[in-house]
């Protein structure tokens, strides 16, 4: 099982959950304290993953500082029923990076504009929530066998490509490609299990 | 399943880490506001990654980060209401600030909050630093190329450069540089090219120097 450090605390609410409302009483109330509890909680695991990409502990420690400042500016944004708050933040995270990345570039962009900020994912008339939706691929992933979540680790936090995961797992690419694809599809058909109920 | 599927995997899964081009990102986004599959993809592939967030090892901050972070977010918010564009340009100006180095970033966001950044021509903006009422002291930001007018000197001039470098008739000057401009000397510095140069400017204009003089002196020694 993936240990999740996100287990029900002591009040009964777990961790997310007090995540959720530490972003809601951002927006609400300008909360500080609730903002230096996500921060404690975020910015370490963002520079761990800004860092995982390549970045060196400088640009990582920057790149977070902005990530939690548009934490801050765009609270009022988040919505519970659409997503939890790590995906949130972590679509934050992978926006400032590409913007980053464009800035080291030389192009003049402009922290704003719209391709950049934090994709408000689209909300058309999915049958379910998409929080829902999300809830239940975070279970698959913790259902999945060892070697299937390590690989989809590789792939989809890690960025590496297919070759890559090769190399540094020492598996025929074959097998790096049909176990990606196995975990994937688990989680496909997962969805589409609960969703036909 | 075919070889098209497999290459969406590797497509969706980089997307997710952020390892896509930025452009291909932007190209498989508007792609998921006009295609419910699409969308479902990404919104699978986010839930991964967001999950593997959540379980990440933290790197640790530094000494006061959260604090650092709160203090340009008051910046930020101190400011009025302004139009879109002016506010964009406000916010990557805090960000600007935020990567001064420590003894100066904290006065340089406050004096941003209180005063603000006057435009001072072409490319060079000046946000004066609340910090000693016998000098001016200024925070420059000169853009690439762009510099002060041709100026002359009644008292002395002491700028420091912060972070890229100008050049004026004297020399050119990098990071932690000085340049000291006497009376009766005229220069126009111009900020070199590839970033924008910050430099703190402290001026005695019309008043005596001389008694700061050797506290300064003994400051850039």
């Amino acid at each position: 099982m993936l240990k999740s450090p996100l287990m029900t605390s002591g009040t009964g609410m777990t961790e997310r959950e007090k995540f959720s409302r530490a972003l809601e009483a951002i927006a609400e109330k300008q909360c500080r304290e609730s903002f230096t509890e996500l921060f404690g909680f975020f910015a370490p695991r963002i520079k761990s993953y800004l860092m995982r990409l390549g970045s060196d502990d400088v640009q990582a420690e920057e790149l977070a500082q902005e990530v939690m400042i548009t934490v801050w500016r765009k609270a009022g944004q988040f919505d519970p029923k659409q997503a939890s708050p790590s995906t949130w933040i972590f679509r934050i995270a992978r926006n400032r990076r590409i913007d980053a990345f464009r800035r080291t570039k030389n192009l003049d962009v402009e922290a704003d504009e719209p391709a950049l900020s934090p994709a408000p994912l689209p909300q058309p008339q999915e049958q379910m929530e998409l929080i829902e939706t999300e809830e239940i691929v975070r279970d698959a992933v913790s259902e999945l066998p060892d070697d299937q979540r390590k690989l989809l680790k590789a792939a989809f936090f890690d960025g590496l490509s297919h070759v890559e995961i090769a190399t540094r797992f020492k598996l025929p690419l074959g097998t790096v490609k049909s176990r990606i694809r196995l975990a994937f599809q688990k989680l496909r058909t997962k969805l589409d299990y609960e969703e036909g109920e | 399943m075919s070889e098209e599927h497999d290459f969406g995997e590797e497509f969706y899964s980089a997307y997710a880490a952020g390892s896509l081009d930025p452009a291909l990102t932007l190209l498989i986004e508007t792609q998921a506001s006009l295609k419910a599959d699409v969308r479902k993809e990404l919104l699978i592939a986010d839930a991964v990654a967001g999950t593997f967030l959540e379980s990440e090892a933290p790197a640790p901050m530094s000494f006061r980060a959260a604090e650092r972070a709160l203090e340009a977010i008051d910046a930020l918010q101190a400011q009025p209401a302004i139009e879109r564009k002016a506010s964009r340009m406000a916010s990557r100006m805090v960000d600007e600030l935020i990567r001064l180095p420590e003894p100066l970033q904290e006065i340089a966001l406050q004096n941003s909050v209180q005063s603000g950044w006057k435009y001072a021509g072409k490319g060079l903006r000046v946000l004066p630093i609340d910090v000693s009422a016998d000098v001016t002291t200024e925070l420059l930001r000169i853009e690439p190329g762009c510099g002060a007018p041709s100026h002359t000197h009644e008292g002395s001039e002491y700028t420091l450069v912060v972070s890229g470098g100008f050049t004026d008739e004297f020399g050119a000057y990098g990071p932690g540089d000085v340049s000291i401009v006497g009376s009766d000397h005229t220069h126009r510095p111009v900020a070199d090219e590839g970033e924008i140069c910050f430099a703190l400017a402290v001026r005695d204009g019309n008043l005596k120097f001389d008694g700061l003089l050797g506290v300064l002196q003994k400051f850039f020694g």
